[in-house]
């Protein structure tokens, strides 16, 4: 141990000298610190923080819907040129460990009772939901006062789209739809 | 780009920064401070504060999936471990890192206590390490609850009626852990809100200061054979 070794204080080196002081050590070994304490710390952060995106990321991109065609309910509750019925389904979803039963809202119409027409209650603005009002004959959205025709086509409002439309099939008297 | 104009503009904008923040006294301080000549035995500080840093970042990534609710907290660390992406890692980290911040944070200690690092006057250092270990030994018996299966449960148990034991106040502490009169779905959201955010509160204080002072008082050199 040599004298000159000690607390900071009694190192004599006068205050607001820094690391290229008088006394700086061999700049080659200071260096080479330098890029090992940055390739040490870069992996060990690389080593975390990639499986941490992959953690984060990881249920969004797993959840899963119902596959498949699901029933709506019998044809014969939908009458011909009648104002829109909302039908109400349940289906499952499953993300992560959690498995959830979520009801699916559909306006149905038909004007023949053979072809339909399944519009989404979910307004193509953001995502609030419409109902049907009868008086003005469109859907309306509370949420930014959006309104639709009966078909789902934009009439007023911000809304960049109509009404997203369901797939749908006629079997057995019943009505069955896709999950978009 | 050349490289002496990007090292240029690097020091326009440390400059710059300085100018406001004074960042480059603090840097100075705290990284290039002069240190005697000191052994690896002089790292265990620093290993545990790495280990602390590992538990912060893999414990905020746990609470985006774990659920403090006796019905959820089983299935949730379940789904973490076996399902999610890199769960098992992620959780690995966090369980073993809370045992090798224990292990470290010890000798650490011991470090302290054979170097005479204690003692004047770095008495205040020392005592907020005694404060830190404790609060590590709260982060490790809170943590072992929240997976909630049965080695968690009957921990706590054990654990909670050691706190019974003290005459007239061990009954009243034994409930105050537990939320109530035994484990419940309070003592699990009590557990957790300990762990997450009572304890890290303190843990961060104490951390601060501690980090102060050992920059402040500058480290011990090795004792020497005449002193």
């Amino acid at each position: 141990m040599g004298a000159d070794e000690g607390p900071p204080s009694t190192s004599g080196v006068p205050s607001g000298v820094g690391a290229d002081g008088p006394d700086a050590v061999d700049p080659g070994r200071r260096k080479f610190l330098i890029a090992t304490i940055g390739a040490v710390g870069g992996t060990i952060t690389a080593a975390v923080g990639v499986p941490a995106i992959a953690f984060v990321t990881g249920s969004a991109r797993t959840a899963t819907g119902e596959e498949g065609w699901i029933r709506l309910g019998s044809v014969g509750s939908i009458e011909p040129g009648a104002a829109p019925t909302l039908v109400k389904a349940t289906i499952e979803r499953r993300t992560g460990y959690l498995v959830e039963e979520q009801e699916v809202s559909i306006f149905v119409t038909t004007e023949n009772g053979q072809d339909f027409v399944l519009l989404s209650n979910v307004c193509t603005h953001l995502g609030c939901r419409v109902r049907w009002v009868e008086a003005e004959a469109g859907f309306h959205c509370p949420c930014h006062n959006a309104m639709f025709g009966r078909n789902g086509e934009v009439l007023a409002g911000p809304p960049p789209r109509p009404l997203d439309r369901y797939e749908y099939k006629v079997e057995d008297a019943q009505l069955f739809f896709k999950e978009a | 780009m050349q490289p002496a104009a990007n090292d240029d503009r690097l020091k326009q904008t440390g400059d710059w920064l300085d100018e406001r923040t004074g960042w480059r006294g603090n840097w100075t301080a705290v990284f290039l401070r002069k240190i005697p000549k000191v052994s690896w035995a002089y790292t265990l500080g620093s290993a545990t504060l790495f280990t602390l840093v590992l538990q912060f970042v893999t414990g905020i990534l746990l609470t985006l999936y774990y659920v403090p609710e006796p019905q959820q907290a089983y299935a949730s660390v379940t789904y973490i471990t076996n399902e999610l992406s890199f769960g098992w890692l992620i959780r690995g980290i966090h369980h073993w890192g809370a045992s090798a911040m224990v292990l470290l944070a010890i000798l650490h200690m011991v470090r302290v206590i054979i170097y005479g690092a204690y003692k004047y006057p770095r008495e205040v250092t020392w005592l907020t390490g005694v404060g830190l270990l404790l609060l590590t030994f709260a982060f490790g018996f809170t943590g072992y609850l929240l997976p909630w299966d049965q080695r968690a449960y009957w921990a706590t148990v054990v654990g909670t009626q050691i706190g019974s034991v003290p005459p007239v106040v061990g009954g009243f502490t034994k409930d105050l852990m537990l939320g109530g009169p035994e484990i419940s779905g309070l003592t699990l959201s009590r557990f957790f809100g300990a762990h997450v955010w009572v304890l890290p509160s303190l843990l961060v204080a104490l951390v601060a200061i501690h980090l102060f002072l050992v920059v402040r008082n500058g480290i011990t050199s090795p004792p020497k054979r005449d002193e």
